[in-house]
């Protein structure tokens, strides 16, 4: 099979897995503005943002060839739910006759969960299939483990821009890499490389950390959130954001009953302001607020695509919770229409309050 | 010879110009509508600040803010180029130490920016849309057939109250002239958009922050006495308007100046006056390296390359 899916955050994961499994994979373009622009055009107008960029990347992967898409579904009131449903009307309409391969949690409907994964599963083996899958979360655990260095060593960097670049690097060396020993070879070299970038030594008292939070897609793809984390980076902060792959595999493949990861830990946090399940990530938004603060990060920035419901809710909160513990946090909703000029300079002011609040008064 | 620091804001209707000492007292202030041509503007203030300048002055620091910053900061040579925020509250916090809320609105944009022990703990800008800053009003003063100068105090002459829908510039017309012809004066019309401009700001800007004072109103707008009205009103307290409400921005980032040459006890970068006199040319082409085809600006001072921004990648930025 030909495949293609969404592209977010550290997209050679997924190009690998498939890969492992002995299909083609169509690889659909970094969104750029060709892609929200063409996305923009066939989406209906008041869908929110990552579907809009969504589209542009099924109609930019349909044109490379791309027969079938594999995409993750949506749980809870979100519109996310039924992007596939939509994704494949607009490309019918253009004439793209593509298959959906939607994953949801493997705990709520086991039956087509199986039947999806013996779509994957084509003519390899289970053992080669278990033997990808754990090769494929090891791969994704070590690229965090690099990437979460990344977003620290960028803040004092002396050349402005080499951390990015070295990302760059360490993500194409992980694209080659095809065996446990390969994998183990890049993650070496990614971290010698990580540990030839020179840096500004900085007292850690005066270190800054703001954590992102937000709905999974404006977070994850910088390419579309004016890439918040270099933003952030070359203003001197270290960045943490509230998703991660390998967090969200974590979570979404263990059963309740044993399931400890992180993100559970993260939706109690956030249980007294949001209780129950309103979609989307407003649990883990506000639960991931509540533990950065109790982490003693500076501040947090919270993204959210304009109109998304689940968010809207959470940002209605944040203001009680920023007040009652006391962490800055910037409201950013990001579409097609958003400024960056005007989106800059708020996040410039953001900084400088969280510097004032440092040395009592304003920087 | 005296020091002086220079503070320039260079905002979508305006730009201004301040000269400041080392106790922050103005001795020169201009307020220059940009007209789109913010070089020619600052060009413009730079000599008139020139000419009144005695020959002993020694201008010690300059910085920039305002949505022109970028480009003027090239520019002049600027020590600090600062967000607008920032550079409205340190003048705020200078003229009225104990404040708590500001609200400042402009041509283009408005901002609420909270305080508390002279620190910056929140702020708000507006998002989507312009309704309700001084562009709005402006635009109805011209509807109205009413110089924007005296259209704050006709809306004192008001004798009774009417609602105007305020939430977008275009609607509000149409409900304007509804109201017309319903008997209401012009004077009331306009009581009305300024009740529907604070009520909009309030609603938009203010939503989930508390608002304590001192309440400091700032900006071109606080010019009209209308507006002023309608915010007492609103959130019935006083409402303190600083003598140079209009130029706060370029104090501000003036100040920032001053602290930032005094703290890190470096010469200024500021090309001098004869900068106005430089032919600085900025320009703009699309990159085409990739599918994102950024804007990429390009400034030159006498055919040679100052500055380049506006490229996501750096490839430009970092090139020089």
């Amino acid at each position: 099979m030909r495949v293609s899916f969404p592209y977010m955050g550290t997209t050679v994961v997924y190009k690998k897995l498939l890969e492992l499994l002995g299909h083609e994979v169509i690889m659909p373009p970094k969104p750029s503005q060709h892609t929200i622009n063409l996305g923009v055009k066939y989406s209906p107008e008041f869908a929110c943002f990552p579907m809009k960029v969504i589209t542009g990347s099924y109609l930019q992967a349909a044109e490379l060839g791309a027969e079938v898409i594999i995409t993750s579904g949506g749980h809870g009131p979100c519109r996310a739910g039924f992007y596939e449903q939509v994704h494949r009307r607009i490309l019918k309409e253009e004439g793209f006759d593509i298959d959906f391969i939607v994953f949801n949690s493997m705990f709520r409907d086991s039956k087509q969960f199986f039947k999806n994964i013996m779509k994957l599963k084509g003519n390899s083996s289970w053992l080669k299939v278990g033997q990808s899958l754990f090769m494929v979360y090891d791969m994704i655990r070590k690229l965090d483990k690099l990437e979460k260095r990344v977003q620290k060593i960028r803040a004092y960097e002396i050349k402005k821009g080499e951390a990015t670049r070295v990302w760059d690097i360490i993500q194409n060396q992980f694209d080659r890499a095809n065996c446990k020993g390969s994998i183990q070879k890049a993650f070496y070299d990614g971290s010698q490389q990580l540990d030839q970038i020179k840096t500004y030594n900085v007292n850690e008292k005066e270190k800054m950390r703001i954590g992102i939070v937000g709905e999974i897609y404006v977070v994850m793809e910088a390419s579309i959130n004016m890439k918040m984390e270099e933003l952030l980076g070359n203003l001197g902060a270290e960045v943490e954001r509230s998703q991660y792959l390998s967090q969200w595999v974590a979570y979404n493949a263990l059963p309740a009953f044993i399931n400890q990861t992180h993100e559970v830990e993260i939706l109690k946090k956030g249980e007294p302001y949001i209780p129950i399940n309103i979609g989307g990530h407003a649990k883990q938004t506000v639960g991931h607020i509540v533990d950065y603060s109790q982490r003693g990060f500076d501040g947090v920035i919270h993204l959210m695509p304009f109109g998304c419901l689940p968010e809207l809710v959470s940002q209605s909160i944040i203001p009680k919770i920023s007040q009652s513990l006391n962490i800055p946090v910037l409201t950013l909703s990001i579409d097609e229409q958003s400024g960056t000029a005007n989106s800059l300079t708020r996040v410039e002011a953001f900084i400088d309050l969280i510097k004032g609040k440092r040395i009592k008064k304003i920087s | 010879m005296k020091d002086f620091y220079i503070g320039i804001d260079v905002g979508s209707v305006s730009t201004n110009i301040v000269l400041i000492d080392e106790k922050c007292d103005v001795h020169y202030s201009a307020y220059i509508r940009t007209n789109g041509q913010p070089l020619d503007s600052v060009k413009k203030g730079l000599k008139d600040l020139q000419s009144t300048l005695q020959q002993q002055a020694n201008i010690k620091g300059v910085g920039t803010t305002g949505s022109g910053r970028q480009l003027i900061g090239t520019m002049v040579g600027a020590d600090v180029i600062k967000n607008e925020i920032t550079a409205h509250a340190t003048a705020t916090v200078h003229v009225v130490p104990d404040v708590k809320t500001i609200f400042e609105i402009g041509g283009q944009d408005s901002k609420i920016i909270i305080v508390d022990n002279q620190m910056v703990i929140d702020f708000a800008m507006n998002t989507v849309c312009a309704a309700g800053t001084g562009s709005f009003l402006d635009h109805q003063a011209e509807r109205l057939g009413i110089p924007i100068e005296e259209f704050g105090a006709m809306a004192l002459k008001a004798d009774r109250d009417v609602r105007i829908a305020g939430r977008c510039t275009v609607f509000a017309e149409s409900d304007m002239i509804a109201k017309q012809q319903f008997g209401f004066s012009k004077s009331e019309i306009i009581k009305g958009l300024c009740e529907a401009l604070v009520r909009n700001y309030i609603n938009n800007l203010g939503r989930g922050k508390k608002l304590e004072p001192p309440f400091v109103f700032q900006g071109g707008v606080a010019a009209n006495l209308g507006i002023k009205t309608a915010f007492e009103k609103e959130i019935g307290h006083e409402v303190i308007i600083p003598k140079h409400f209009n130029i706060m921005g370029a104090i501000g980032t003036a100040i920032l100046a001053k602290e930032y040459i005094g703290e890190s006890n470096t010469k200024t970068r500021f090309r001098g006056f004869e900068t106005t006199d430089l032919s600085f040319q900025p320009s703009a082409f699309e990159c085409g390296g990739c599918s994102n085809n950024c804007e990429v600006i390009k400034v030159e001072m006498d055919s040679k390359v100052v500055a380049m921004w506006g490229d996501r990648c750096g490839k430009w930025t970092n090139s020089l």
